[in-house]
This record gives C-alpha cells, structure tokens and sequence, in this order.
C-alpha cells in the first residue's frame, strides 16, 4: 500500500499537521477553527501514519500516543469539568470564564490567556483521544 | 472541630495505602491507630461549635458538619467497635489469606477499604445538611461492596453477595434522594436543624418521610428488604463483626434518628415503622432459631434486633429516641463481640454450622466465658448492659398497652432462645471437632467488648446518661431516661421474668425444635429473596425477548427509528400551525457559484444510488459530503464548512479501513444481495416519498419567516466575551453547558465502543 516516497512525505507531514492542529485551537477565538477542528486534523495527522505504516509500526514508533489516547480524551473531558464547576467554588454560575466580559485580556504574542481557551484544549484533548483510540482498537490493538 | 475524625480517617488512607506497599505487616496498626485516633478526636470535639461553610452558594450547597450527641454516639460506635475489629483483622485476615492462597499484602487494600468506611460513617452521623448525608450514606453502600465483595474473585457467592447488598442498599438510597429533593422543594432548605423548626405535618412530608424511610429500612435489613443480610455473611469475619453488626446497618437507623423530630408529625410512616418493626422481630427472630450456620443466625438475629430499634423509633418522642440509641450501642457491642467470636470458632476449627461443632468449653475456656458475657448481654440477663436494653423497652411497651407487652416479652423470649442455643450449642455438650489454640489477637477484643458490656451492667448511669441526652438535644425536651436495678415487683421485672421463663420452656421442649425448623425453611423460599432472584430472571427475560423483536438486522433497526420518526415529523407538519410558509426567494444575492455546488452535490447523490460496490458508495458519500462543504463555505460559514471537510475525510478514513478488515467473501455476498433488491418499484416509490418528506421539512423550516438562526443577542455579545469568531464563542461560552454535555456523551461513547471490541476480540 505504500511506496517509499509515500512513507517519507507522511513521515515528514505529521510533525507539521500536529502543529496546524494546535494552531486550530489558539487562534480559534478569534477566526476560524477551534478546539474540535484542530483535534480533527491532528488526529488526522496520526491516521496518516497508521495508513501508510501499519498499526503495529505506529504502536512502536509512537507510543506515547497510541497508549495514551484514552487518557488523553480523560483528561480533556476532565479539564472541560473543571473550567464548567470550578467558578462555583466562589460563588459564581457554572461556565463563568475568566477574564469576565469587557475586562482586559492578558496576552501573550496572539496566544489569549483566556479559560474558553482551557475549554477549547479540552475539546481538542477529548475528539484527539476518541478518534486515535478507536482506530487503534479497530485496527487490532489493545487499550490499556 | 466536628470534622477532625473524618479528616484524620481520611488522609491516613492514602498513607496506609503507600505504607502498605513497602511492609504491608504494619497496616492493621496503622489501621488502629487511626481508628484509636478518630475515637479520642470524636470524644473530645463533643459539644463542639457546628461547621457550615457554602461551597456552591448558587446552587444552595453547604458542607455542615455538627457533632451533637447522637452523633457522638454511633460515632463512638462506629470507631470504637471498628479499632476492635482492626485488632481482630490483625490476627483473623493472615489466617483467611493463607487458606485462599493469596499473598498477605492483599490485605493492604482490605484495611483501607475499612478506614474509608469508618470515614464514611463519621461523615454520615456529623452530617448537618441532608445532601450530605445522602453522599455519606451512598458512600457507605460503595465501600460496603469492596468489603463483603474482598473475596470476589475467588468466590461466587461474595460476588452475588456483594451485588445484593449493592443493588438493595443503592437503589433504595435513590429512593432517600427523592425524599430529600422533595423536602427541599417543599420546605426551601436542606439543613436539618433549619428544617426541624420549618415542617408542617401533612401528606408531602409523609410523602418524603416514607421514601427515605424505606432507604433506611433496607439499609438496616428490615423485612421486607432484609435478604441480603444473610448473603452477606460470606464476607470475611471482620468485615460482618463490623458491617453487619455495628455500622452499616446502624447507618440506616441513624437517619432515621436524626430525622427523628420530622418523624413526630408523621403519624402514617411511624405506623409504617411499627409494622415493618414487628414484622422484623418476627421473621427475623423465627428464622435466627431455626438457622443452622453460625454467622446466619447471627445475621437473622441482628434483623430482629434491629427491628426492635425501629419499633422504639416508631413509639417516638424523645423518650424512644434515647432508648433506641441506647439499643444501638448496646447492641453493637454485644453483637460483633458474638460475630468474632463465631468467626474464632469457625478459624480454629474449620466448621461452620452449629450441628457441627459442640463442647468447645474445654478447649477454650477464654472464649467461651467472655463469649458468655456477650451473649447473656444479648439476651438481656441481669448485671449486663443488655438487661436494661431490654427494660427500656419493657418500660415503653408498658406505657402503650398490654398487646406490646406481650409482643416485647415474647420478642425477648426468643432473643433468649437463639442466643443459648448458640452459646450452648458451641460450648457445651459433648465434643465434636478438635480446636487448635485460639490466638490472642482473636480474643482481646471479645474479651474488651464483653468487659464493656458487663461494665455497663453494673455501672449503668454512664451510657444511659449518654443516650439520654442524645434524645433529649434531637427533640429539645427531656428524655427523662431511667434505668436501674429495682428489686421490686416492676412491671418491666415481670415482663423480664416472664421472658426468661417463657424462653427457658421453649428450650427445653427439644422435641418442637426440628418441627420449627422445618416449617420455617419453608417460609424462606416465599420470602423476599426469592422475589428479588425472580425479579432479576423476569427483567432479564423481558430484556432477551425486545432484543430479539427489536433487532434482525441493521436496516430493520434502522427502519424501526426513521419510519416512525418520519410519520411523526409528516403529521407534525400537516396538523401544525401552517404560518407563512414555502415561500420562494429569487436568485438575487445567490451567486452563480452556490447554483453550481447545489446542482453537483445533487448530481453525486444521484450517483450513489447507482452504486452497487462497497468503495464506491463510501466514496461518492464523501463527494456529497465535501460538496455540501463548499455549499457551507459559500453561503458564509466557514467554521461549519471546515468541521464538515475534517468529518467527512475522518469518517472516510475510518469506512475504509473498516472495509479492508472486512472478510473479501463476505463483501461479495453482500454486493450480490444488493443488486438482487435492487429491483421493485416499491423501493423506488419509499425512496421518492421519504426524499421528498425531507424536501418539504427543509424547505419548511428555513422559508420560515422570522426564524432566527443566530440571535442577535450573541452578536452583540461575542465582542465583549473576547471572540470574534461567534461559533467559537457560542460553542465555549453562551452554550458552554450543551458542549459539555455532548462531550460527556461523546466520553460514554468511547469507553463503550472499546470495552465491546474488546470483548469481541476476547471472545474470539
């Protein structure tokens, strides 16, 4: 199924494709993209190395993602969670972000400190994980 | 501090937990310590300032502890008789682990699991706010599980055990949050002490009373929801000397102690209470004579103890309240002392039913007389504490008619009879087994609690002053308990002699006792064990039988979902107000571009139809898919036109590989079949109906006037919530919560489709 040059340019393509996905993310809020779609294509990213690798390639080669898809999207339905409860802790409704409407946001570079910001990361978190974990059991492997 | 013990119980259990790692000999000292530590921390936070701090005002949540007396009672309890039962685990788990084959640090998480129950109950009798109570009360049930359920892989029966006593306790305590919610809605607070000045006697206070009546009920294995108490008895000895004896099924009682003021308005539930309380003595004494394994008798007679706990509850006043916390402490004591000592028996003989063991009296001198004492102290006989359990309630009975007398004295007859028969039946008599020696590990503690009972049957005032102004601060009027030896011809000394005689009869007429047996296993089988095994069977049954109406194969259970759908949203449209619909716009601002995506994503379906190959029909989807795409970018949303682009290529990917895992013969059989359907106009015709319900429910909706897809308050808004980019801004802040809520799903989904390819893959 795949040529060398097919395995290069893949091999060369998902550094990059992760990258855009993040990149998705930040700038999210204030054009196009957003934490679902930056987790879409960095999943993508992986799915394009289990097409042209194979499962049990990708399982050596990248193991930090392969055995951590599952904690991964636990983890960023966890920090949606905590960005949804936590503002009840000071008495605040629930989902109340900070910085507050028309406050000052703090930036760094185009990077907003923002906790919609947080709540983005967990989308991506969360669809990253669901998308890698099931093609992984799909194509035969085992979660943890 | 109200809260000392609990948190000291709670953060010894991370630390037991990694100690245990390294040596796990010295967890059950840990363990005692920390029991030890949270006793002393209760006796001296008695009396102390409540705690109320507001964690979530918006949602009127409170964390409120207050250690009023009642608390400190079953607190003192469930600390006291849980550092017993830690002492006993010492030298009764090494013993129970070597006999399963299984490595002594297994016992680390068994000692954890008890902490978190010892903290659980702390929590649940200092609770002030009623939410809390129900974590608390939950929280015990969940640890209740690990505990009877620590041999779960080895043993059948702890598994069925351990998921009875789950399901029962759970599924009733549902039942408790529904009073809860009720009361709240009703009265506007959750705070008990608040709620006690606000109630007003009528029939949604009924209401919620008996639901959280019949979670304490279950929880304290009164009839009719008293069959897992037996089951439970597979658990390891320490855990029903404690559980079943002291703590959980006290936790059911204590709601209904602390809900006690709130029960003096209710005429109904305290008439439901006597019921069920006479029902329990009943049953529960009957079936603890008639029982042949130790620990079984133990468990019925506990459900008749406990019966006459609620029956003194149900007499109400703070007069019941005081002698039914009275019964508690008495109780726990006398019982678990008993447990351990059947569970020392069964260790150093290897037997565990009553007919088998004998004379044991020889052997273990120590244990028979401290067992002795404890036993006498159930049974209610002079220079015990358990004498004057039982003239409370004699004094009560008295003051309510001679019906209950003669209820309470026959009800102490038959505590009377099962406890010499276990007594005697272990100790006396000719030998039967040989025992080996009995650790003294195994003995301090029944020797500790029979010392404590005996105490508290010549030193009467302590313990009785106790529960007296435990029912006094409940109702905030004198309990006015008395208790004492009065050598004079009291009503409640004659009730006590009229027992012991009546009991003494019983026993000696050998000759009914196998009649009785007999008659009662009969009584069992229609009891309500069985109606919880058939429930099961039914629901499982009924399960199987939609399964297979329901499925036969992907289409029909698609069909089943869209014909339906489709009728519904057809009539909804025919009989629905009508408005000012199907109106037609001009191309105008449409530019040619739009015409152009719109007339090849149509041309693509078409194509589809057409498909007779598996690859083929995936990817002309995907053209309609990414067509519609273009369609979304151009008429300006390109958010949703990347988010379809990313899906399509995503759910593309997926479909193939789906495809290559597919077995080649399988797909060609498939492709066969379809082309073999293919044929019959009546496919054409459903086809052209169910396209053009879907034309006129899209044009419906969107031709609507007025219809506002974005509000233009979100317009205004996203400028001021820091996004220029309004999905973003809809998706993360104004609709924040249904994001999350699909993401939940999105979460559930996951772990289902692993755990089922998992399963698929292990079966195979």
């Amino acid at each position: 199924m795949s040529s060398p040059l097919t395995r290069l340019i893949a091999r060369l393509l998902l550094v990059p494709i992760l990258l855009l996905g993040l990149g998705m993310l930040i700038k999210g809020y204030s054009e196009t993209g957003g934490g679902f779609s930056g987790g879409l294509i960095a999943a993508l990213g992986v799915m394009l190395q289990y097409a042209v690798f194979g499962r049990a390639a990708v399982e050596q080669q990248l193991p930090a993602v392969t055995g951590t898809a599952l904690a991964c999207a636990s983890l960023g339905l966890l920090l949606m969670l905590l960005v949804t409860f936590v503002p009840l802790l000071w008495g605040a409704p629930p989902l109340s972000h900070v910085p507050p409407p028309d406050a000052h946001v703090t930036h760094l570079g185009t990077l907003e400190l923002h906790t919609a910001l947080l709540f983005e990361l967990g989308i991506f978190l969360l669809v990253f994980g669901f998308v890698i974990a099931v093609l992984h059991q799909v194509a035969g492997g085992e979660m943890p | 501090m109200p809260v000392a013990p609990l948190l000291l119980v709670l953060l010894a259990v991370p630390l037991l937990l990694w100690l245990g790692r390294w040596r796990p000999a010295i967890t059950p000292w840990l363990a005692a310590l920390t029991a030890a530590g949270a006793l002393l921390l209760l006796l001296a936070a008695v009396g102390s300032e409540p705690v109320r701090w507001a964690w979530a005002t918006t949602l009127d949540l409170y964390l409120a502890f207050h250690l009023d007396g009642i608390a400190s009672l079953y607190g003192a309890v469930a600390a006291g008789v849980g550092l017993l039962i830690v002492v006993y685990a010492a030298g009764y788990m090494p013993h129970h682990l070597h006999e399963q084959q299984r490595a002594l640090a297994e016992q680390v998480p068994f000692y954890a699991w008890l902490l978190l129950f010892l903290a659980a109950m702390l929590g649940l009798v200092t609770a002030d706010d009623l939410l809390l109570l129900f974590v608390f009360f939950d929280l015990t049930a969940i640890c209740s599980y690990f505990l009877i359920g620590y041999d779960r892989a080895y043993s059948a029966q702890a598994r069925t055990a351990a998921l009875m006593a789950l399901l029962v306790t759970g599924v009733t305590s549902v039942a408790m949050l529904a009073g809860i919610l009720l009361l709240y809605a009703e009265y506007g607070t959750l705070a008990i002490s608040e709620l006690a000045s606000r109630v007003q006697a009528g029939v949604r206070l009924d209401t919620a009373l008996a639901l959280i009546a019949l979670a304490a009920l279950a929880k304290s294995a009164q009839v009719p929801l008293h069959f897992w108490l037996p089951r439970a008895m597979a658990a390891p000895t320490p855990v029903s000397a404690y559980l079943h004896s002291a703590a959980m099924v006290a936790a059911g009682v204590f709601v209904l102690h602390r809900l006690h003021p709130l029960l003096e308005l209710s005429e109904t539930v305290r008439l439901g209470l006597f019921v069920v309380a006479l029902l329990s003595i009943l049953i529960g004494g009957l079936l603890a004579i008639a029982a042949d394994e130790l620990k079984r008798i133990l468990a019925y007679s506990t459900v008749a103890q406990y019966g006459y706990v609620t029956l003194l509850l149900a007499l109400g006043g703070a007069q019941g309240a005081a002698a039914a916390a009275y019964y508690v402490l008495v109780h726990a004591l006398c019982k678990s002392a008993l447990f351990m000592t059947a569970g020392a028996v069964t260790q150093v003989t290897g037997r565990k039913r009553l007919s088998e063991l004998g004379g044991l009296a020889r052997p273990l001198p120590g244990l028979a007389l401290v067992s002795g004492i404890a036993a006498a102290g159930l049974a209610g006989l002079p220079l015990t504490a358990g004498f004057f359990k039982d003239e409370l309630l004699f004094k009560l009975a008295t003051e309510q008619g001679l019906w209950l007398q003669v209820i309470a004295v026959l009800a102490a007859a038959s505590t009377l009879i099962y406890t010499v028969r276990f007594w005697v039946g272990l100790f006396l008599g000719p030998p039967k087994r040989r025992a080996e020696p009995l650790p003294g590990l195994l003995l301090a503690p029944i020797a500790a609690l029979a010392l404590l009972t005996l105490a508290g049957g010549i030193i009467v005032d302590p313990a009785v002053k106790w529960a007296d102004h435990a029912g006094s601060e409940l109702h905030h009027q004198a309990a006015e308990l008395h208790a004492g030896y009065k050598l004079a011809l009291t009503p409640e000394n004659l009730m006590a002699l009229a027992a012991y005689a009546l009991g003494a009869l019983l026993l000696a007429a050998r000759a009914l006792q196998p009649l009785l047996a007999r008659g009662l296993r009969r009584l069992d089988v229609v009891g309500a064990d069985r109606a919880y095994r058939l429930l099961l069977h039914t629901l499982n049954a009924l399960s199987h039988r939609l399964h297979g109406l329901e499925v036969r194969d992907l289409r029909d259970r698609l069909a089943g979902v869209f014909i339906p759908a489709g009728l519904l949203i057809a009539a909804g449209l025919i009989w629905g107000p009508q408005g000012e619909r199907y109106g037609v716009i001009g191309f105008g601002d449409a530019t040619p571009h739009l015409v152009v995506a719109l007339a090849a994503v149509m041309l693509v379906s078409l194509l589809s139809v057409r498909q007779r190959r598996h690859l083929g029909l995936i990817l002309t989807m995907t053209g309609v898919g990414l067509g519609l795409a273009v369609v979304f970018a151009l008429l300006g949303a390109p958010d949703v036109a990347l988010v379809a682009v990313l899906v399509e290529t995503t759910l593309t990917l997926l479909f193939i590989a789906t495809l290559a895992l597919l077995p080649e013969e399988s797909l060609r059989r498939e492709r066969r079949r379809a082309s073999i359907l293919h044929g019959g106009w009546w496919r054409t015709l459903a086809g052209f109906a169910a396209g053009g319900l879907v034309f006129v429910v899209a044009w419906a909706t969107l031709s609507e006037p007025g219809a506002e897809l974005v509000p233009e308050r979100f317009r205004q808004l996203s400028e001021s919530a820091h996004a220029k980019n309004i999905v973003a801004a809809i998706l993360a802040d104004f609709r924040g919560l249904d994001t999350l809520g699909e993401a939940t799903v999105l979460f559930v989904a996951l772990l289902a489709t692993i755990s089922l390819l998992r399963t698929v893959r292990r079966r195979s």
